[in-house]
């Protein structure tokens, strides 16, 4: 019998981009939030970030063009092709997605250069006092606000992309967008965590960490939360091999685990380097996990 | 605009003879094309027949925009009172498209006559209308003949309607199973079959997609004697849209709590001396 949905066929590229750009918006949201209330201390770690996010952004444009079927119409996302009127659909997700995505390697490549310029790296020093004072007052806030908002969206517009469809699995839980922005937060300040080890970037160790709990606990919670609210469809899910992938390498190993790590062991290098790169492990096999499993997995109505 | 125009398909009339595929075919120019029964070893392997049951082409593809279903009923183990319910399915042209309403790129559009079609030269292959459509209608091109990388499905013959012929399919069903019109008109005559039906006996019989209760009408609506189940239909499909509100807002509150906790954490200044 023929089945009534069609798996898109969002494979390698896609799960790819969604990890890459779950990190660069975590990045970025991450240091927004630094620059909007943390210390100048931390500002370094957030100063980082910045240069990580816009490569990263850049890698995540070139993956969904090459997940395109015709990969040199991409602008079509934006212009109509036929007109050439902006094309903008503030009722679908990718659309949205699109031209949100462009905003946020706009800003991702502002606030790159600012951090060049705050540096005096690539010729820019001159333009340091410029920076500052765009860093400064209500602009500043403003700014930082802005970057944020984007840098959430990001996060997790890809999953509400996945739940405004007709697939098994995904249009039946409203908690993907949700799910993906916890594990933007925790995979990016993993990813802070671990490079602060590595460049020994000052001090924001101990408050990157406690970000980071939050970050898996909230996590941990829209996990269940998800596999509760697909009902029945939680059965066939947990008895195929992408479900016990989710349970195992994303919910124990990636979540559980690194918690249980830091409260018994506590916050010592080798537990932090362990956890962090579970919890990277566990946020990219999230991903994969549900977008295999509702365009692989044979269930009624597919 | 016209007035809407589409397919009323009744049922109980087909006799699986696939006229209606090959003139799909011949028209639009797409070629042949063996089974292709995906299996958990070998996805798209292509095997010359489906082993269910005369369906030869075993769904929609980028190159069948028709697919007639054989479905095989049957109460005993023997199959002894095997009966067979025949279906030539297509592209509904709802009323409310999901495909239509995500696009992206502005590629599929609603024609004067009320279907929904896809413009080649404009879609990008982004996929977001194979995810949204509930009925697994569109395929993407994957040979050079069909089109490469854009999506596929009926176009409710267009270039023919544009210069006053009814859809190939229609022209060629011999039993008027497939029946092209307007659509007030269509669904003035499904009724009266119904209402023949029942009175010979089919007390089954009903309309799948005539009213606006499944997105806001098909203009290909069916004439059923079972549940939509039983011919691989959606009982009850939805608009994607349909999520994003609540969805949105499970995010909205994600992002508070992720910016409640940055606020308690990085605030905390001078109390860790790391």
């Amino acid at each position: 019998m023929t089945h009534s949905t069609v798996a898109p066929g969002w494979e390698w590229w896609v799960v790819w981009y969604f990890f890459l750009g779950g990190l660069a918006a975590g990045l970025y949201f991450i240091a927004a939030l630094i620059e909007l209330v943390g210390s100048e201390r931390d500002r370094e770690m957030a100063q980082v970030s910045y240069y990580l996010a816009f490569p990263l952004a850049l890698v995540c444009g070139v993956l969904l063009i090459l997940d395109l079927g015709r990969p040199e119409r991409f602008w079509h996302m934006l212009i109509q092709s036929e007109t050439g009127r902006l094309m903008f659909k503030y009722w679908s997700p990718i659309s949205v997605g699109a031209w949100t995505l462009t905003v946020f390697g706009g800003l991702a490549f502002l606030s790159f250069i600012g951090v060049l310029a705050e540096h005096g790296r690539a010729g820019l020093g001159r333009f340091r006092g410029l920076v500052r004072t765009l860093h400064s007052g209500p602009v500043g806030v403003g700014f930082s606000l802005l970057c944020a908002g984007v840098g959430f969206f990001v996060a997790s517009y890809t999953g509400v992309l996945l739940t405004a469809s007709n697939q098994p699995f995904w249009s039946d839980t409203r908690l993907i967008g949700g799910l993906f922005l916890a594990s933007a937060a925790a995979t990016s300040t993993a990813l802070m965590l671990l490079l602060r080890l590595l460049w020994a970037a000052p001090a924001s160790l101990v408050r990157l960490q406690r970000v980071n709990s939050w970050a898996l606990g909230l996590e941990l919670l829209l996990l269940v939360s998800f596999l509760l609210s697909l009902g029945a469809l939680a059965t066939p899910l947990l008895q195929s091999s992408h479900g016990m992938m989710l349970i195992v390498v994303t919910g124990l190993l990636g979540l559980v685990l690194p918690l249980m790590l830091r409260l018994v062991r506590g916050p010592s290098t080798w537990v932090t380097v362990l956890s962090c790169l579970l919890v990277l492990l566990g946020g990219f096999e999230m991903r994969y996990s549900i977008l295999m499993v509702a365009q692989h997995l044979v269930v009624a109505g597919r | 605009m016209a007035q809407a125009m589409g397919f009323f398909t009744d049922t109980t009339v087909c006799i699986g003879c696939k006229a209606c595929q090959v003139a799909c075919h011949q028209w639009n120019g797409l070629p042949a094309e063996l089974a292709q029964q995906p299996t958990a070893t070998t996805p798209g392997k292509a095997l010359p027949i489906t082993g269910n049951s005369y369906d030869n082409t075993g769904s929609f593809s980028d190159v069948n925009w028709r697919h007639v279903k054989f479905i095989e009923k049957s109460a005993h183990p023997d199959r002894s009172d095997l009966a067979w319910l025949m279906m030539s399915d297509v592209c509904k042209h709802c009323v409310n498209a999901p495909c239509l309403e995500v696009c992206p790129t502005g590629a599929i559009l609603r024609t004067e006559f009320d279907s929904v079609y896809i413009q080649q030269s404009a879609c990008n292959g982004c996929r977001a209308c194979v995810s949204a459509c509930p009925f697994g209608v569109i395929h993407m091109g994957g040979t050079e003949n069909a089109g490469q990388g854009t999506a596929k499905k009926c176009t409710l013959c267009y270039d023919r309607l544009q210069n006053g012929l009814q859809p190939a399919c229609a022209a060629a069903c011999p039993t008027a199973s497939i029946q092209f019109g307007l659509i007030e008109d269509l669904k003035a005559r499904a009724q009266k079959r119904v209402v023949a039906l029942k009175a010979a006996g089919q007390t089954q019989a009903w309309l799948y997609g005539a009213d606006e209760r499944i997105l806001g009408g098909l203009n290909a609506f069916y004439l059923l004697v079972d549940e939509p189940e039983t011919y691989g239909l959606p009982r009850n499909p939805q608009l994607p849209s349909r999520s994003v509100r609540a969805s949105s807002l499970v995010s909205i509150g994600s992002a508070i709590l992720m910016g409640l906790a940055a606020l308690v954490s990085f605030r905390r200044r001078g109390e860790e001396h790391d």
